[in-house]
């Protein structure tokens, strides 16, 4: 039998084609959002905004619970594997725990992790413990199950902005404003190496500060590799003129490996967000100076992004579901969305014509 | 109030206090502030200020007027302070233990939101016109004559030009020395094989045949070039208080970068006679990273200048110091998308404290969000006027400019009365 419409049957809408990224759903808070974490199970996406409030989406459903516990903005955002339990952690040095299948989550557990801002959030790979860091200049690794501090690890000299596990859950990397690394050994509680990435950092001499620090971390998941996303190249800070970069650094030898950036020129800004991809590629989410963004596809082998896609809105997070077809990005107009990396469907192809 | 133009210019010769209380104030028909015994009295008063200008426009919703909380306040919370009732933000946790010898006045709209129309605003009190500013105003009438220093002194590390030193027409003398940070003016040292001897016979020639040039120009056109001699002759004579190291136990205290060290300097140049210096701490013009950068900027401010005020306060010095912190404008409540405040002079703060000030005060209030003042609203020119009350002078009187009577603070301001000692 023929079908109707040829050309419609061959459209493979599972087939991961981040060249026909598309929005496919949309999440609406009335305040610009700060960051984001999608739960293992991809049931929920947690985001933070410019309020106390954290907001707990059901991706099924679109429902919407709001969460109020903090005293100051959620600045990171982490859940265990089975998607129950949430971490926020805040610009008040407070980390949150939640039961996310309550109706009206209320903190569980307040962990006062940081004196200044908790900058970052990440749980451990065996869901044990917890890994945050702050303008304290610390690193400190909490025991999930009684909250207790387990490590607290100093050295760095400036505030720290993002944390890390390796994925066999042996040690921590850390990296703070001026590009300085840290790795720390999880076994021994000590500092193992450090690593410069002055690279992500530049000292703006019109205005005599620093800008810099890492905005996501993450590692690949086969450990050889991790990524940090920021800022090089500062020019003007104060008004936001520095390119957006992505660095990834080697495990084994903690040298850095590539830097992916903007094909354009023009595009001022942040990197904040990074994701390894299973397919071998790594997605990047940037904020340009102007209000828009960015989303970066590349592969790890190619000297430029196979693919851009420009977003009507600052991305400030970004994550990977779990069916690694589907991107979430929190935007500085308020909104969540959900892309997804693959050919429409016929009823959306349809659809975005109609209106079009 | 507006100013009396009726009354007796010797009225004005005084601040109220010392009017009020008959320190002479019985004279009559000696205008000349500049020239009067009295103007002297408070010369051997030895009253001086000192200026902290946060540059590019500190945002006030994270230093003195913080909202927590609320729809534009920002991810950073309020504190308590000294002073019961009031807090400030959590930013500027040593000023908030010292509050009870600081003010702040939350509800300036300047109507201005331009760097340099600003900048000239809150200097010289007036929006428009080649008027001087607070610091030359107190060279002028603070400085005493046997000053070793020139009356008005910026530490600086960069930029912000200023026409004549900010001294309109009051003359170069008066006028802003602009030191590049702790480093001395360059040129201090006689030139090699020129003693001193030899220095005094030369400085002697050049006077001879400035007064021959006098005799057949205008006076005004010499006093620029014999200030700056003036100012030089000073300064080499006290080379050795930029050259001296700075104690262990004051670095650790104010810190090795370099605002502490300028907080260091100033606090030297104010104990030698200087009637207004200015330290001015860049970056805070933050249209990106607010408040990454406030929390930076603002770090680095608040321990060294607290430093500064305690030693000023160890040494019986605050009581005739008048210290004042202070931008161009506040920053926008609302938060723009890279995470930026932007220029904002409709309703923001400044903080002063020292000689002539009620301490531990709060003037006028904005609205809940921070967007508009909701009360007691002052401008530049009230400040203005402020100031120049605290440290005794009467800013309703006019300069005496040889047949020219200008008013000292703009007649269409008053100052805050209720913030004077």
């Amino acid at each position: 039998m023929t079908p109707e419409n040829p050309a419609q049957a061959a459209v493979d809408v599972n087939a991961i084609d981040p060249t026909q990224t598309h929005q496919v759903a949309e999440f609406k808070h009335e305040i610009a959002l700060t960051t984001l974490r999608v739960d293992p199970t991809d049931r929920f996406a947690a985001a933070g905004a410019e309020d106390l409030d954290v907001q707990l989406w059901d991706l099924a459903s679109g429902a919407r619970r709001t969460l109020s516990g903090h005293k100051s903005w959620v600045r990171s955002i982490d859940f265990s594997a089975d998607g129950n339990r949430m971490f926020t952690a805040c610009w008040g040095g407070v980390v949150n725990v939640w039961d996310t299948s309550q109706a009206k989550p209320e903190p569980l557990q307040t962990i006062r992790a940081h004196q200044g801002s908790a900058r970052f959030v990440r749980v451990s790979p065996d869901g044990q413990h917890l890994a945050t860091c702050g303008n304290d200049l610390l690193v400190r690794v909490w025991n999930l199950a009684d909250g207790k501090l387990v490590h607290e690890f100093s050295g760095h000299t400036r505030h720290v902005y993002g944390v890390d596990f390796h994925p066999q859950g042996k040690h921590l990397v850390s990296q703070d404003l001026l590009g300085g690394i840290n790795v720390w050994d999880l076994e021994s509680g000590t500092h193992q190496q450090s690593i410069d990435a002055s690279v992500m950092t530049g000292y703006d001499n019109k205005f005599a500060a620093d800008m810099g620090g890492a905005r996501d971390m993450q590692f690949k998941p086969d450990g050889s590799q991790w990524a940090s996303a920021g800022i090089t190249k500062v020019t003007n800070s104060f008004a936001g003129v520095q390119d957006p970069i992505i660095v990834l650094f080697d495990w084994e030898t903690g040298q850095e490996v590539k830097q992916l950036k903007s094909a354009d020129d023009n595009v001022k800004g942040i990197a904040w967000g990074v994701r390894y991809h299973p397919d071998d590629f790594i997605i990047g989410a940037i904020a340009d100076k102007s209000g828009k963004g960015e989303l970066w596809f590349y592969k790890p082998d190619e000297e430029k992004a196979f693919h851009t896609m420009k977003l009507s809105s600052a991305a400030r997070g970004l994550d990977l579901l779990s069916d690694n077809r589907r991107l979430a990005v929190a935007h500085a107009d308020g909104h969540l969305r959900l892309y997804r990396m693959t050919a429409p469907s016929p009823a959306q192809a349809t659809a975005t014509e109609t209106s079009g | 109030m507006r100013r009396n133009q009726g009354c007796n210019p010797l009225e004005h010769l005084m601040a109220r206090r010392q009017f009020l209380a008959g320190t002479a104030a019985g004279a009559v028909g000696m205008g000349v502030l500049g020239t009067h015994a009295q103007a002297d009295q408070l010369k051997r008063e030895d009253k001086r200020i000192l200026q902290v200008f946060l540059q590019g426009g500190v945002s006030q919703l994270e230093s003195w007027d913080p909202k927590p909380g609320t729809v534009h306040g920002g991810p950073f919370q309020a504190i308590p302070t000294s002073v019961p009732g009031i807090h400030i933000s959590e930013l500027l946790p040593h000023i908030a233990q010292r509050m009870h010898h600081l003010s702040i006045v939350r509800s300036i709209n300047i109507k201005i939101n331009d760097h340099e129309q600003g900048r000239q605003f809150m200097e010289k009190g007036r929006r428009v016109g080649d008027f001087p500013y607070v610091g030359a105003v107190a060279s002028k009438y603070l400085t005493p004559a046997d000053s070793e220093l020139p009356g008005y002194i910026h530490v600086s590390s960069r930029g912000l030009t200023d026409v004549a030193g900010g001294a309109a027409f009051l003359g170069a003398k008066h006028g802003q020395l602009k030191l590049e940070g702790i480093q001395p003016p360059g040129n201090l040292a006689a030139p090699v094989g020129i003693d001193a001897l030899a220095d005094a016979s030369r400085d002697q020639l050049r006077l001879q045949f400035n007064q021959r040039f006098v005799q057949r120009r205008s006076k005004a056109l010499t006093e620029a070039y014999d200030a700056s001699y003036q100012q030089a002759a000073k300064l080499m004579s006290r080379k050795a208080m930029f050259e001296g190291q700075a104690s262990q136990q004051d670095l650790d205290r104010y810190g090795t970068h370099d605002f502490g060290r300028y907080c260091l300097l100033a606090r030297t140049l104010l104990e030698n006679g200087a009637a207004c210096v200015k330290v001015t701490h860049h970056g805070y013009d933050s249209h990106a990273e607010n408040f990454n950068f406030h929390l930076e900027q603002l770090g680095e401010f608040d321990k060294p200048f607290c430093m500064l005020l305690d030693d000023l306060k160890a040494r019986g010095m605050l009581e005739s110091t008048l210290v004042v912190i202070y931008s161009e404008f506040g920053r926008t409540p609302t938060v723009n998308v890279r995470y930026g405040r932007d220029h904002w002079g409709t309703a923001w703060s400044i903080a002063l404290g020292g000689c002539g000030i009620q301490p531990g005060g709060v003037i006028g209030k904005t609205n809940d969000t921070g967007t508009a003042v909701a009360d007691r609203e002052v401008d530049a020119g009230h400040l203005f006027h402020t100031y120049l009350q605290a440290v005794g002078l009467d800013s309703t009187a006019n300069h005496d400019l040889q047949g020219r009577s200008i008013p000292i603070g703009d007649p269409a301001a008053q100052p805050i009365k209720e913030l004077l000692a």
